[in-house]
């Protein structure tokens, strides 16, 4: 019966979650067209011979129509039409059999621009009389069946779509063995005989979109930042949450009106924030307003420029403290409301004055809370986004968050955005084993 | 140095009062028991004292010092609270040595106190270890050798044996006992179990409804009660108490009647139960103190015995007597049964009149 | 520990009404009273912290838009009072359909999240079963997920199954990353409210369904109904997510984000205040079930 219940909730988990992380990662680490397989023959059944990677220079020996079987939609790829034509050989009987687009001229169309009819094209140049045969199935290397001279009328029965084939040698490299492969996968240059492998038909593991990530040029920044960022908030956090749990834990009068307004700011969204103190900060803001009224500035002062960049950092730091310290104050409360009112009692009648309270007492018996907070509240700051766009726009400072935007937004790679994602993740759990080992250890020093 | 002094205190928990008027001296050294059922008000006494819940008003002196609205850590005060309020995160000799830590004594001092305490306390092999693997016991020691390191001048104790299971409790306050008269502080103890009340304490205060009715050593408290509450809050079983009739219709001393039965007082009470405004009057007496006999006798009346309780060192009979339950004690040899009529006499100086108007007991 | 102001020989002590026993109980009382009064000042100063930047978005999305570029800025609020921004906000292209598109998202993902979440808080509060605790482990684990790593692998499924740029994709992201928070505190709440009283239910003749109907429904409603709230707000706050899976139809914070270069303060301010309104009014009514939901986090 429970396995009934939960299974709902498993499933779900399941498919939005397990899937699409383990897709992240994948994304992250696997490149889907890395490697151009050549095949021994052009099929799609041929044994692969050799793999060429993206990018490789081509030689071109030879072409190839083989039927599409594959309904992609792949404006990419080098087609050509073949057609069941039926009409009058020279000697006068109904012959049918395939001919390639090339050979015939289209006189008759449907509606819908399906060829209908049309006439044997003459040839040019060379061989400008001969026949033109038609064959058995829609393949060049097909046996012949009849031949049609040129402009002898011709009914279109079928048509049917080849994909080119191209037969590719790589031209720098004398050591891989040319093959065929799929025209789709090949870039022709103008002369026809050489080429590259435009895209990978196949993947592999590959380190190299993490390596990308590690070269980005916002990359340093972002990391620098984000670290910059943690170690400025979190400590100024917890000790604010302290204050604002111990002044709850004191039982004022009109606390339920103070906790209401504390945890305030736990319920918005980070957008929200960010606006708010954008609006402090900027040109005509508030800060600008409130200090110029005071007198200690003349005129206004730019606080979010490229040139005042700590300021920008400044502002950040307060918007989070703002946002986030209600969630660890929450945390530290429901710690401090666990501990016996007569411990405390105990303590200060044996001498101990308030700090010496929260230093003796409190604070070592909410370590674990402490570090379920410092946990919860890591694994959050390596997400800050909206603040940082809001208050700089992206570009003067950034954040790891912002550039995995960024990859994917404007420079439309998966790949790497899914890498950056990756190095959050793994940045996150990190630091969660950290805690858990630092304050385990914290917990053994505090008592001895 | 170590008197305390409690004069005219008063506190209250929004509308109610919890403790009304309390004047009350406890002398250097003495061990003096707060009694009383839950409610009374003598935690918040003891608390008001501690500094723990401040006194609304009145005044309340150690030593010779106004420590009414001192914090506690001022007021050289030591105790043990009814949870133990061990700290969990500490060894037990971080425990201990806690309060000592706090006023800044040197190191050697503290070890050398805590293993005093520890050893007192017979926890040396505990001293290193952590409370969350202790039972209860074990904790309650730590907590009064905690209280104990601290050599104080006045120790407060909010029950402390209550929490711990019924032979334990009856080991620990023989111990507790015996340490505690070894001790030199002046010693508050609050507790809801009259038998500790009347074992421990060199007086004892016995409290209802946030007013102390009587301030006595236990015999005192245990055989001249003040009035008819503390009477039947303490004894195992309580006082009984019938109703009464005044007779002074006859010249000499006063009669009373309860229901066939005639009693008079004793010459010393005769004159103050004659002057009991109206008719009525209570008459109380205990248990052990009724004379039972197998035929009739002089000044003896009649019952007939509902129930008999073994209770192995005596019997406890339930009887009738003028349409009050009353409970008499025999020795087990005393040959009873339920259904047989017995013989009950009064003995007159075992006799205690209760004036119905004020619920005082009358001794003169 | 002697002070020696109140050390007086017994014999000596001043009786209870005298004028310096009056005078010094005043004294000591206000030498308590001095804490608090410093915790009160600290209390103040923390609320003002929080309120006064609330204050300032509330009156600018509240004036014309000429105060809302002028400076300095004015503290009296809401002078003059305006419903310009407001109006010049909500006709602004796309706002209405972000609204409408933001709240049908949150609606979504509330519904779904708990139609999927109770019955598993059910099973977790009430049976003792093998991988019970595997289950909690692995819920809280999705708890503490980063969003920003989800959001990613999820637009390129959406993508290749054709749900891209659409509300219910996102709903369905945002039931995922709201249903383990969901989970634990419904489980909580089912597991305050004792079996025995669904068992009494039986024994005086009701069906377990029954029972289950009449008796813990109402008392585990509210605490459902706040996380459900919860879930709502967090929908509805939710920002890397929604930008990152919708285009066209954007939520509001999306929309907002997006045009922040581009638009003017007002915009920002009115958008910001829009933003805003939802999770003050919510944790009006959750501030009494927070610590069931944080406090919980502590195992």
């Amino acid at each position: 019966m429970p396995y009934l219940l939960i299974a709902p909730a498993l499933i779900y988990l399941a498919m939005f979650f397990a899937y699409p992380m383990f897709q992240g990662l994948m994304l992250a680490i696997f490149d889907d067209d890395a490697a151009l397989v050549l095949v021994d023959e052009p099929s799609l059944d041929g044994q692969e011979v050799e793999r060429l990677t993206q990018g490789t220079r081509l030689n071109i020996l030879g072409r190839q129509g083989n039927l599409l079987t594959d309904d992609s939609e792949g404006t990419e790829l080098l087609t050509e039409q073949w057609f069941l034509v039926v009409g009058e050989s020279a000697g006068g009987a109904e012959v049918s059999g395939w001919a390639p687009e090339a050979r015939v001229r289209i006189r008759d169309e449907a509606a819908d621009g399906t060829p209908l009819g049309g006439t044997i094209r003459p040839r040019l140049g060379a061989g400008s009389d001969e026949a033109t045969p038609l064959l058995a199935e829609p393949n060049e290397t097909s046996e012949t069946v009849a031949e049609l001279e040129q402009r002898a009328p011709v009914t279109i029965e079928e048509i049917a779509v080849l994909e080119v084939w191209f037969q590719v040698q790589a031209s720098e490299d004398s050591s891989k063995v040319a093959g065929w492969a799929p025209s789709r996968f090949v870039e022709v240059f103008d002369d026809e005989e050489t080429g590259r492998v435009d895209e990978g038909s196949v993947g592999e593991f590959t380190t190299g979109f993490i390596t990308k990530m590690f070269n980005d040029s916002f990359f340093s920044d972002a990391w620098q930042t984000t670290l910059l960022l943690m170690l400025l908030i979190l400590p100024l956090q917890f000790v604010l949450a302290m204050l604002m749990a111990l002044v709850i834990d004191a039982r004022l009068k009109l606390g339920s009106g103070f906790l209401y307004i504390f945890t305030l700011p736990m319920g918005m969204s980070d957008l929200a924030v960010g606006i708010l103190f954008f609006s402090i900060f900027t040109g005509n803001g508030l800060l600008n307003s409130v200090l110029e009224a005071i007198g200690i500035l003349d005129g206004p002062k730019t606080f979010l420029s490229a040139d005042t960049i700590p300021w920008i950092i400044f502002a950040i730091v307060l918007a989070e403290l703002w946002r986030a310290t209600s969630i660890v104050m929450v945390i530290i409360v429901s710690g401090l409301q666990a501990i016996p009112r007569e411990t405390l009692e105990a303590a200060e009648l044996f001498g101990a004055g308030y700090w010496q309270r929260v230093r003796h007492i409190m604070l070592p018996l909410l370590l674990p809370s402490i570090q379920v907070a410092l946990i919860l509240r890591t694994i959050l700051a390596f997400q800050v986004f909206a603040v940082v766009i809001a208050l700089s726009g992206g570009d003067i400072v950034t954040v790891l968050a912002n550039e995995t935007y960024r990859q994917y937004f404007e420079f439309r790679n998966n790949n790497v955005a899914s890498a950056y994602a990756l190095f959050i993740l793994l940045l996150s759990m990190a630091s969660a084993f950290f805690y858990l080992r630092a304050v385990r250890a914290q917990t053994e020093v505090a008592n001895t | 140095m170590s008197e305390i002094r409690i004069e005219s205190v008063n506190k209250s928990f929004g509308d109610k009062l919890a403790v009304n008027d309390a004047n009350l001296t406890i002398h250097e050294q003495e061990f003096l028991v707060l009694v009383g059922p839950s409610g009374c008000g003598k935690t918040t006494l003891l608390r008001a004292i501690a500094g723990l819940g401040m006194a609304d008003s009145g005044r309340i002196t150690i030593g010779g010092r106004d420590v009414t609205y001192l914090p506690p850590r001022q007021r050289n005060i030591s105790m043990v609270f009814q949870s133990y309020a061990i700290f969990p995160h500490m060894t037990v000799r971080d425990n201990i040595g806690f309060g000592l830590k706090m006023n800044g004594e040197d190191s050697k001092e503290i070890d050398r106190r805590v293993n005093d305490a520890a050893e007192l306390l017979h926890i040396e092999e505990l001293l290193d270890r952590r409370p969350a693997a202790m039972s209860g016991g074990q904790r309650q020691r730590v907590a009064v050798a905690r209280a104990l390191a601290m050599q104080a001048e006045v120790l407060l104790m909010d029950e402390p044996l209550s929490n711990l299971d019924a032979l334990l409790r009856l080991e620990m306050r023989a111990e507790l006992k015996k340490l505690l008269a070894e001790v030199n502080a002046t010693t508050v103890y609050v507790t809801h179990d009259q038998i500790e009340a009347l074992s421990m304490g060199d007086r004892v205060a016995v409290m209802k409804d946030g007013i102390i009715q009587q301030v006595a050593d236990p015999t005192t408290v245990y055989d001249r009660p003040a009035n008819r509450f503390v009477g039947s809050f303490i004894g195992n079983p309580p006082m009984n108490f019938v109703d009464g009739v005044l007779d002074r219709s006859s010249g000499g001393p006063v009669a009373v009647k309860v229901g066939e039965v005639t009693l008079s007082p004793d010459a010393e009470v005769d004159s103050a139960v004659r002057d009991i405004n109206g008719d009525r009057v209570v008459v109380g007496i205990r248990a052990e103190n009724m004379e039972a006999l197998a035929e009739a006798k002089d000044g003896a009346f009649a019952v007939d015995v509902s129930v008999v309780e073994p209770l192995g060192s005596q019997n406890l009979l339930t009887m009738d007597v003028a349409g009050h339950r009353m409970k008499i004690s025999t020795h087990p040899s005393f040959p009873v049964e339920a259904g047989q009529r017995l013989w009950i006499r009064f003995p007159g100086d075992k006799i205690r009149w209760v004036d119905p108007n004020t619920e005082a007991m009358i001794y003169e | 520990m002697t002070d020696s102001s109140t050390s007086i020989s017994p014999s000596s002590l001043p009786p209870l009404d005298s004028p310096e026993v009056v005078d010094l109980h005043r004294k000591m009382k206000r030498r308590n009273l001095r804490g608090r009064l410093f915790t009160y000042a600290s209390a103040i100063l923390i609320a003002l912290w929080i309120l006064v930047p609330i204050f300032f978005v509330f009156s600018m999305a509240f004036t014309t838009e000429d105060t809302v570029r002028s400076y300095p800025k004015n503290f009296l609020p809401f002078i003059p009072f305006s419903t310009e921004t407001m109006t010049f906000f909500l006709q602004s292209e796309g706002v209405l359909e972000s609204l409408l598109n933001s709240i049908i998202v949150a609606v979504v993902t509330l519904v779904l999240s708990t139609i999927i979440a109770v019955p598993a808080g059910y099973a977790v509060a009430r049976y003792l079963f093998p991988g019970r605790d595997l289950f909690r482990l692995a819920v809280l684990a999705v708890r503490a997920f980063p969003i920003v790593v989800l959001s990613i692998p999820l637009a390129v499924l959406f993508l290749r199954a054709g749900l891209f740029d659409s509300v219910w994709s996102l709903a369905l992201m945002h039931t995922a990353l709201a249903m383990p928070t969901t989970i634990l505190v419904v489980s909580s709440v089912f597991a305050s409210v004792p079996y025995e009283l669904e068992e009494a239910g039986q024994v005086f003749g009701a069906t377990p369904l029954q029972s289950f109907r009449y008796i813990v429904t109402p008392l585990v409603l509210p605490g459902i109904a706040a996380s459900g709230l919860f879930t709502f707000v967090l929908s509805w706050n939710e920002v890397f997510a929604a930008s990152v899976l919708t285009l066209e139809n954007r939520t509001l914070p999306a929309l907002v984000l997006t045009s922040l270069a581009n638009s003017p303060d007002a915009f920002q301010f009115a958008g910001g205040f829009f933003l805003m309104v939802p999770s003050i009014i919510f944790m009006f009514f959750i501030r009494k079930y927070l610590f069931n939901m944080w406090g919980q986090v502590s195992k």
